[in-house]
């Protein structure tokens, strides 16, 4: 075999160290070695022509470079090699800058060290398989996250610009939290209305046939990478078939149980079958079945026997595994309050009439649990309502952060009371206003113009105590001067923080996306790349990345899809590197071992056949299931076992 | 008639068994016999060592060579067979991996001499008697083979064309081998193992195998395991992962862990080495773990495999990448 070798001398860097004269004795020694060329800067526009001429002229079947670190330059050589028509991985690169001519001063041990390295490669080359990276069409498929706004306005740009998006919603209903919302900041309009338009689009608008729309459903599993990430995708059994239901509600009525109603913050009930909220969308009922009695054995079938269609109500509906082949992925699962419970001295359930600002949200929804009414106060409704801004914000012992929201919506309930309420007073407990942008100080001017409105501001949320007295919640506090102070009221209203919600940590782990020191997913770079996770191809929009408006949420979705439209455009190509694992079904004995340990899920159990498999796509080389199969039946390219010992034979001879 | 062609079988450093698994062909043998002259075979014929001398070279078509190479004679009787023979084919797992043997590699020789006639608790040598390579009697010099200071196996010392592993060979697998030969099938190229699988003992066993991630190991007798699953998901250090089809998975079968006999399976050089490597990636280090949780817990399990060398060499420490332990 011939072996064209070349000693790059790298200016000085490494000849002063290493003597290619006795290098070159010692290696032009070997059988296979058919010359030996001393090259000033193998780098260099100058080198690398040379080389290139050299190699076409000499027409080696293998080449070893003794020169710097492969991470400097391996991909420059591997260039010149194809550009002279050699298989660029019939080559073989020895690091003799940095691992021996910078760490050893002798240049006769330099010049020995150097010649083994040499010869342990001289020993692999010959071994070298000419590879060919495989390519591959990307898929321009996306998978959204969450059907908030943020997820809504990614999924309906994407598929405007023609592009297939599977849509993941944990929910039974889609629409996020703002479709909770009577009304909506800054300009005070009606929530579902303002998003039904949406909501429409994605289920039967012009494109909704590219939106594939998964309720009840929740992403289990990711492997892969920008361009083909293939998850696996978990949906809960609805036991409702949307294509029979007609959403009349006859089944809900006769069902005999019932249990708290989250969507409405457990303020009231829903039965085992029922719809989230009245208008919630897609208008089709499911069945809960850790509700439902069927499921502890009982033959109830009375929600079907309600049932005016038939075959609506599918009561052996099975949990689906839907695996997707997808491009890349937006993470749209919003976020969840910061749990009032935790500031004790305010009372927060265990006082009546204390609610969060969600719980207010669902209170005055014309959709909600009281159908927007405030119950308990008469016709008049309560004498005065305390809003406590900033509970759990910005405070040491809570949230340090500003959610930037949460001001917002309490001038919004400002308006709201006042216009519903008009003997209502209301009370703003504040530590600082946050009210940046046009509109939203408009919000705050509103607030401040309302005759009806005090302004209080604590000191400190920690010092607030609520208690009952006569019948009324007597709120006593500090002004900032330490004075203490009483004010009293019907019903208090907690503006809490905006957190993390509970699934973005196990999210973030099985989208191997890392969380900030909130626990928000984190971005690439807070101001320039906001929108990209720090794993290319899955990007962050809405309240995951960080508290925000809708207006922000929506323009995150737009970025995002922005992003995959010139990132990701349809028919372009990827290469895979050829350095990667494969198994040999004769040798395979299915013993498993293998199974667990590729840190990139890219080996597989066929069933059937009874062995292992390896993805091409998803396999990064790293050789880890190779050194675990035990039956050596995994080969990892470019370093098969043979070359490995092959390098230290020669190393050591 | 022509002549038939020869056979031979020869045991060096080894128990005996690989002859019995020889005879377990049973009625079998006959056919042997009947297709080939049966010429030397000190555990069943009367044929001696001068007997062969005095063959011409490579005139024995097919000698099976049994036993490890432990002594000097044993070196002799390879160089001679290999001379007289066509065919040498290393025979069950001494000839090609060392097998029980092979484990005193551990040792030097002398270490050996000391143990076995001076310092065993039930040996009485009060004239520190050991053996010797020439003993003077009044008759003249007596002479001993050489006791190597390590085993090795047959391929080791001379060229070899084909391997039969196990401990011993399964008899059907002998009598396919032999029955190929009767046939005129076409024999594979040299230095293939023939009479064995190309896959491991897993690919035989019809335990039910599942994702593996282990806590703790179990010696035999400390756990009664589940007969329908994998013994190594069960916590049973069952080698044959690591171990070369062809017996049938005969352990398993009946529940007990495969202890290696038939050596590497093709693309593994090294048993023990690959067993260890298969062992660590599935040991249960699930969680958040500090490195030095990790290290603990690895030990502990580690700790729970009594004998490293008699666990995971058992057959192939001679014929492996270690070979010996260093001798000071
Ligand atoms: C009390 C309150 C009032 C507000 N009022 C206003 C207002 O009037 N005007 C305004 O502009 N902003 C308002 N906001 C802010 C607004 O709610 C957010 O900007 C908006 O909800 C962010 O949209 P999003 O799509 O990021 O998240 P969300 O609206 O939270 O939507 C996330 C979606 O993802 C789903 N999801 C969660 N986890 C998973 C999972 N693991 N798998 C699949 N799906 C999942 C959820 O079910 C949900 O449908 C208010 C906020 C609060 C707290
Ligand atoms: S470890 Fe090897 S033999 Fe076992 S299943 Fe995986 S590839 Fe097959
Ligand atoms: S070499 Fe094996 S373990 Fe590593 S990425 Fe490829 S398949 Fe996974
Ligand atoms: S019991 Fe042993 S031979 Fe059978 S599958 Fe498990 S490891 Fe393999």
């Amino acid at each position: 075999m011939k072996i064209g070798v070349y000693f790059c001398k790298c200016g000085t860097n490494i000849s002063d160290r290493i003597d290619p004269q006795k290098v070159m004795e010692e290696i032009t020694k070997l059988k296979d070695v058919a010359y030996f060329e001393t090259v000033d800067f193998l780098c260099a526009e100058e080198g690398k022509e040379f080389l290139e001429k050299d190699l076409k002229k000499k027409k080696p079947m293998r080449v070893v470079l003794g020169a710097c670190s492969p991470r400097d330059h391996e991909k420059t050589f591997m260039n010149v090699l194809s550009k002279a028509a050699i298989n660029p991985y019939l080559m073989q690169m020895v690091n003799i800058r940095e691992h021996v001519a910078w760490v050893i001063s002798d240049i006769c041990k330099a010049s020995d060290k150097a010649s083994a390295y040499l010869k342990g490669a001289v020993a692999r080359v010959q071994l070298h398989e000419p590879l060919k990276p495989e390519e591959l069409n990307v898929c321009p498929d996306v998978l959204v996250i969450g059907a908030g706004p943020a997820g809504l306005k990614a999924s309906l740009s994407l598929t405007e610009a023609g592009r297939k998006v599977v849509l993941v919603e944990k929910n039974p209903v889609i629409g996020g939290m703002p479709v909770r919302y009577e009304e909506i900041f800054p300009n005070m309009e009606c929530g579902p209305c303002m998003l039904e338009p949406m909501l429409g689009d994605v289920l039967h608008g012009d494109n909704s046939e590219n939106i594939e729309l998964l309720t009840l459903s929740e992403v289990v599993e990711v492997a892969g990478y920008l361009g083909n990430f293939i998850v696996k995708i978990k949906q809960l059994p609805r036991y409702v078939n949307p294509k029979k239901c007609i959403g009349c509600r006859e089944c809900i009525e006769p069902c005999p149980v019932s249990a708290k109603n989250e969507f409405n913050c457990s303020l009231d009930e829903r039965k085992a079958i029922s719809f989230a909220f009245s208008g919630g969308l897609p208008n089709f009922p499911f069945i809960d079945d850790k509700v439902c009695i069927r499921t502890k054995g009982e033959n109830c079938r009375l929600c079907e026997d309600a049932c005016i269609v038939d075959d609506a109500i599918i009561f052996d509906d099975k949990e689906k595994v839907i695996e997707k082949n997808v491009g890349a992925i937006i993470v749209a699962v919003g976020a969840e309050l910061y749990d009032c419970s935790n500031l004790t001295n305010l009372g927060y359930g265990k006082l009546p009439n204390i609610y969060t600002s969600l719980e207010f949200e669902r209170i005055i929804a014309s959709n909600g649990p009281t159908e927007g009414e405030i119950q308990g106060f008469g016709k008049k409704g309560p004498r005065s309502i305390a809003i406590i801004h900033c509970a759990g914000s910005l405070d040491k012992n809570h949230i340090k952060y500003c959610s930037g929201t949460c001001c917002q919506s309490a001038f919004k309930f400002n308006q709201f009371i006042s216009k519903k309420l008009p003997n209502t007073k209301i009370f703003h407990f504040f530590k600082e206003i946050s009210v940046p942008g046009k509109e939203t100080f408009q919000l705050y001017n509103k607030a401040l113009n309302n005759p009806d409105s005090m302004f209080i501001r604590y000191r400190n949320i920690n010092e607030i105590d609520v208690s009952i007295e006569n019948g009324r919640l007597a709120i006593h506090y500090s002004f900032s001067s330490g004075k203490r102070c009483k004010s009293t009221a019907d019903m208090i209203i907690l503006c809490p923080p905006v957190i993390p919600s509970s699934d973005t940590a196990e999210l973030g782990s099985i989208l191997e996306i890392p969380a900030d020191r909130y626990g928000f997913f984190e971005e690439l770079h807070n101001r320039v790349d906001s929108i990209q996770s720090k794993l290319k191809g899955v990007y962050l929009t809405g309240s995951c990345q960080s508290p925000m408006d809708i207006q922000n949420a929506m323009n995150q979705g737009l970025a995002a899809s922005g992003y995959i439209l010139s990132g990701l455009p349809e028919g372009k190509k990827l290469e895979i590197e050829p350095i990667i694992a494969s198994v040999d079904e004769e040798r395979c004995s299915g013993c498993r071992v293998c199974n667990l340990v590729c840190p990139y899920k890219a080996i597989d159990f066929d069933e059937e056949k009874a062995k292992a498999t390896t993805n091409s796509v998803l396999c990064q080389g790293c050789g880890t299931c190779v050194a675990a199969c035990p039956a050596g039946a995994i080969k990892g390219n470019h370093f098969t076992v043979e070359e490995l010992l092959a390098e230290i034979q020669g190393v050591l001879t | 008639m022509t002549k038939k062609p020869g056979l031979s079988m020869y045991w060096a450093s080894s128990c005996g068994g690989c002859e019995i698994a020889l005879v377990n062909i049973n009625e079998k043998i006959l056919e042997v016999i009947d297709k080939f002259d049966f010429m030397f075979c000190p555990c069943l014929l009367d044929t001696k060592k001068k007997d062969i001398e005095a063959l011409p070279d490579k005139s024995i078509e097919i000698t099976l060579f049994n036993g490890a190479v432990r002594t000097e004679e044993n070196a002799e009787m390879a160089n001679l067979l290999r001379k007289k023979s066509k065919i040498l084919i290393a025979f069950g797992s001494c000839s090609n991996d060392g097998c029980i043997p092979g484990l005193s590699n551990l040792y030097s020789a002398k270490d050996h001499f000391d143990t076995i006639y001076l310092n065993n608790p039930t040996v009485s040598n009060p004239g520190g008697i050991v053996p010797q390579r020439e003993t003077e009697v009044p008759e003249g010099t007596l002479h001993l083979p050489e006791f190597y200071d390590t085993v090795r196996t047959l391929s080791q010392v001379v060229d070899v064309e084909y391997f039969i592993p196990g401990c011993p060979p399964e008899s059907n697998q002998i009598w396919d081998v032999i029955n190929s030969v009767i046939e005129g099938v076409k024999l594979p190229p040299k230095g293939s193992v023939i009479g064995a699988g190309t896959s491991t003992v897993c690919d035989e066993c019809e335990k039910i195998k599942e994702d593996k991630k282990i806590d703790r190991f179990y010696r035999t007798y400390e756990i009664i395991p589940d007969t329908k699953k994998c013994l190594l998901e069960q916590g049973i250090i069952c080698m044959g992962i690591a171990t070369r089809a062809g017996c049938g998975s005969l352990c398993p079968k009946v529940n007990m862990p495969c202890s290696g006999c038939y050596g590497a399976p093709d693309g593994v050089l090294d048993q023990g080495a690959k067993m260890i490597a298969a062992l660590g990636s599935i040991l249960n280090l699930e969680g958040d773990l500090t490195e030095e949780e990790i290290t603990g817990h690895t030990n502990k399990i580690m700790d729970s495999i009594p004998d490293y060398a008699g666990t995971f060499y058992k057959f192939s420490l001679a014929g492996s990448i270690l070979k010996n332990s260093v001798r000071k």
